[in-house]
């Protein structure tokens, strides 16, 4: 009897309400889930915001498969909208509704990692680089080469991402190669097992990079510039991020509509205010963000705002190299290639 | 307890200061979550700079307390369910011999040896094939499931120890098998029951993978919250809502140890 | 209802409950991850699959998986080891050296770390077992020219956590187990002349072994399976293990078949050392 009781009770207590809700499916923490964003964009539409998180994209994926007319926005790296397309996840985005969108820079905007068969599927959001920072207090000057990770003077002293597809790509852009397709495989192999004895931990999130940092741990380290920007803003570290005259791996992320989404007008207006200078410019000054695809949201940061002053400088665009979409089977080859290489750093 | 008093005193003493030792280990990295709770710095940076303002954070932060209590709730019933069906299955377990057994048996190994993240996926893709969906009842489900072993093992090796011997010689002087049940069998089992439902209770309050998948957007558990802060910043509210946690329940128990006797009566 | 009859039932009733339980949630999803870990891929999104054997194939040939797989298998072994050393006698000195009051408010000490989360735990001992950590510093504070106690990010680290996270379990089970002994019957020993030396390896030992061995199982099954203490904990030296491996498969990329295919191998190793090691743990169990 007490049992039941229980069980009945609390089942009552932990099931949702359902009036207008909007549902965002996102990384933790990646502006959408910004307390005065959210209260802003609820008071200006009447609808009431509820995030969900992923922390992979694959795990995006899994949660969009298996949960239909759940989701209405999710946030989708570019390099992956195609395939949510092809796994029929995803509705075409009315950007008539999105009254920002003639601002978006059209190289983002109009790339056809968005636009499949004539129909828009992710509406260009934020965009940043990924390559490395380093502590201002142990080097006294801005290193220059991503050589600097292989470096025997800061054996010990490296983060590192533990990751199959970033190691792959820097270690590829390290060899002088294409990153989203190395002819030499097997100098990569070196390249990334030459790091043996170079990294002092692996780091997985944002926070745990600041709290190794802090702890000063790692003298340089493997990061993403939004990221950096943040690190410096909001925690004070004496940290500068590098685009390495070699090249640096580029990425950009868009918002789109989940099929059979629940409330898919007010996605509509959720993403339109995302991509608005209005929020945009908040997101950045008080937080630090990636940089905005919105051209008109990034000229009304302050001058020495990292997303202007160097993600601004078109020489540092040209460095890029952007992310392709992967198949399945290249991706398993990089995990497998990264996993024998840990397991010989293990040794 | 007349033996202890025959044991060499040397002997006796010094494994009283050994358990002193463990517990010392068992207690030194939640002397630190403690300690770094009351410490300003976002980053958990040293010198220590002591500070209240995590907990006044904690006061406001509503998602955080909010999945504190919805986890206890699930740890609860999860508790009760869990400990109640594994008892009664432990109990015919080692008191008769049935087809089935061994498969019982090993359908008690997947849930304690395949990462629990697989489970999780398992569960979310079968939910929705068959219909069960996301919500209370299926992270319910889930946490009995994973619960249930520690029960079985725990209760069954409590069993094992005591021999069918007291039961016999219940029946043996004319006592019906419910009688015996009552007084002979409950009272043999009660301090591994608890043993088993304070397993069942941890297992659930720590269960990250299975409410992550199963529960409905909106709704979340610590456990998750604690997780995924691993994304946005794993502050010290989340030393100070654990501090609180393990203060509430030392008292919590201290004071039902009062009226009930955990360690068993003998 | 005859004797035969009423023993169907009670059996039934007891065992049902739990057996639809677990096989709703436990065998019916597994058989479905065991049936992908037979697939090319996933049957998600229009994928067409095709059955095939390459994943055990690679898992049993590549020296990769042999490596990762005994990795694995000794940090289980060595934390079990330090889980039986550092817990039976602390269960000993519980269940027969402590009385009263005393023996509650220990019991319960015992087990309340286990109710804290294991993220926030192994993040405190990143603290306290980082060189010029928290308790690297007290160290030095009392005794100033001790060499630093630097272990985390190495495999020492893993094992310190992972013993932390499970020695209760093994203190419960044994204690359990411990206090079950009838008195009389060391008492008899005693009276009978045994040296407690005798008593223990005659009596308590042998009557405590379930507890024992539900503890080991308790311990080395889980922990050959665990990612998070060996990646937080063990730096570099922690994230090539059978669990970090899967893990990735699930998350990293959508390689739900290899994924499975590698839990199920580790599955199948647990079933085989319980299966090889249950006849020999019966005669123990006997010759006691």
């Amino acid at each position: 009897m007490v049992v039941v009781v229980v069980v009945v009770g609390a089942y009552f207590y932990l099931q949702p309400g359902k009036p207008t809700e909007l549902h965002i499916l996102n990384w933790q923490g990646y502006g959408t889930d910004e307390a005065w964003a959210v209260q802003i964009f609820e008071e200006k539409s009447g609808v009431k915001v509820i995030h969900d998180n992923f922390n992979s994209e694959q795990e995006m994926l899994t949660k969009l498969r298996t949960s239909p007319g759940v989701y209405d926005v999710v946030l989708i790296n570019s390099a992956f909208t195609e395939q949510a397309v092809a796994e029929g996840v995803l509705q075409p985005i009315d950007s008539t509704k999105i009254a920002n969108f003639a601002d978006l820079s059209a190289e983002l905007r109009d790339s056809t990692r968005f636009n499949i068969d004539g129909k828009l599927y992710g509406v260009a959001w934020v965009w940043g680089v990924t390559s490395f920072a380093y502590n201002t207090e142990a080097l006294t000057a801005a290193p220059a080469s991503i050589q600097v990770l292989w470096d025997p003077a800061y054996v010990g002293r490296i983060g590192w991402r533990d990751d199959a597809v970033e190691s792959v790509q820097l270690a590829a852009i390290a060899t002088g190669q294409d990153m989203n397709n190395p002819a030499d495989i097997e100098a990569v192999r070196q390249k990334l097992h030459a790091l043996k004895g170079q990294i002092k931990t692996f780091w997985s999130s944002e926070d745990e990079w600041n709290k190794f940092m802090g702890a000063k741990d790692f003298d340089v380290a493997t990061y993403w510039s939004g990221s950096a920007a943040r690190s410096k803003k909001a925690f004070s570290l004496p940290v500068d991020f590098v685009v390495p005259e070699e090249g640096a791996i580029g990425w950009f992320d868009g918002l789109s509509i989940a099929k059979d989404a629940p409330n898919a007008e007010a996605a509509h207006q959720f993403i339109d205010f995302m991509v608005s200078p209005e929020f945009y410019v908040r997101w950045d000054t008080d937080v630090g963000a990636p940089a905005s695809s919105n051209g008109k949201a990034n000229a009304q940061l302050p001058e020495d705002a990292m997303n202007r002053a160097v993600l601004g400088d078109p020489a540092v665009v040209a460095r890029l190299q952007w992310m392709a979409p992967m198949s399945d089977e290249q991706r398993a080859q990089y995990q497998e290639l990264w996993d024998e290489t840990k397991a010989y750093f293990a040794q | 307890m007349k033996a202890s008093t025959k044991v060499p005193g040397l002997l006796s003493l010094s494994l009283r200061l050994y358990l002193g030792l463990v517990l010392f280990f068992l207690y030194l990295p939640i002397a630190v979550m403690m300690i770094m709770a009351f410490n300003r710095s976002s980053l958990y940076l040293l010198p220590i700079e002591f500070d209240t303002v995590w907990f006044e954070a904690l006061a406001d932060n509503w998602r955080l307390i909010d999945a504190g209590v919805n986890s206890v709730a699930l740890a609860i019933v999860n508790t009760v369910v869990a400990t109640a069906l594994g008892t009664a299955a432990a109990l015919a377990m080692a008191r008769y011999r049935f087809r089935g057994r061994t498969l019982l048996q090993l359908l008690l190994f997947p849930p304690i040896t395949i990462p629990w993240l697989i489970i999780g996926t398992s569960m979310l893709v079968m939910f929705f094939w068959i219909g069960i969906g996301r919500g209370f009842h299926a992270m319910l489900l889930g946490h009995v499931a994973l619960s249930l072993p520690y029960v079985i093992v725990v209760v069954g090796a409590r069993l094992k120890s005591f021999g069918t011997g007291l039961e016999e010689a219940a029946a043996t002087l004319g006592a019906t098998p419910w009688q015996a049940f009552r007084r002979v069998s409950v009272p043999v089992m009660a301090p591994g029951v608890v043993a088993a439902a304070l397993f069942a209770f941890a297992v659930s309050f720590d269960q990250f993978v299975i409410s992550y998948f199963l529960a409905p957007p909106g709704v979340s558990t610590l456990p998750v919250e604690i997780y995924s802060s691993i994304r946005k910043g794993f502050t010290p509210e989340i030393n100070a809502i654990s501090t609180i946690i393990i203060l509430v329940s030392m008292a919590l128990m201290l004071a039902i140890s009062r009226f009930y006797r955990f360690g068993g009566e003998r | 209802m005859n004797a035969d009859q009423r023993r169907r039932v009670a059996v039934l009733g007891l065992t049902a409950p739990a057996y639809l339980w677990l096989v709703l949630t436990i065998f019916l999803p597994l058989s479905a991850m065991l049936y992908f870990s037979f697939l090319t891929e996933a049957p998600f999104g229009g994928r067409q699959p095709v059955a095939t054997l390459a994943h055990y194939r690679s898992i049993l040939t590549k020296d990769l998986y042999l490596d990762l797989t005994w990795r694995s298998l000794r940090m289980g072994m060595d934390v079990t080891i330090a889980c039986i050393l550092l817990g039976y006698p602390a269960a000993l000195a519980l269940a027969r050296h402590v009385k009263g009051r005393w023996r509650e408010a220990m019991f319960l000490l015992i087990v309340l770390p286990f109710w804290s989360n294991a993220l926030v735990r192994t993040f405190s001992w990143t603290m306290t077992l980082r060189g010029d950590g928290l308790v690297d510093r007290a160290i030095h504070w009392v005794v100033p020219g001790m060499p630093s106690l630097d272990i985390l990010f190495s495999y020492p680290a893993v094992v310190v956590g992972l013993v932390h996270a499970y020695l209760p379990y093994m203190i419960l089970t044994c204690y359990v187990s411990l206090q079950a002994i009838d008195e009389s019957l060391i008492e008899a020993a005693r009276v009978l002349g045994a040296p407690g030396r005798t008593v223990f390896r005659r009596i308590v030992l042998p009557l405590s072994l379930p507890g024992l061995l539900a503890g080991t199982v308790l311990i080395f099954v889980p922990v050959i399976g665990s990612f998070m203490e060996p990646r937080i904990l063990g730096g570099v030296a922690g994230s090539a293990m059978l669990g970090t491996v899967i893990e990735e498969q699930f998350t990293r990329i959508f390689n739900w078949p290899f994924g499975a295919a590698l839990s199920f191998t580790l599955l199948a190793i647990v079933l085989l050392i319980l299966g090889l090691a249950a006849p020999f743990l019966r005669r123990t169990l006997r010759t006691a």
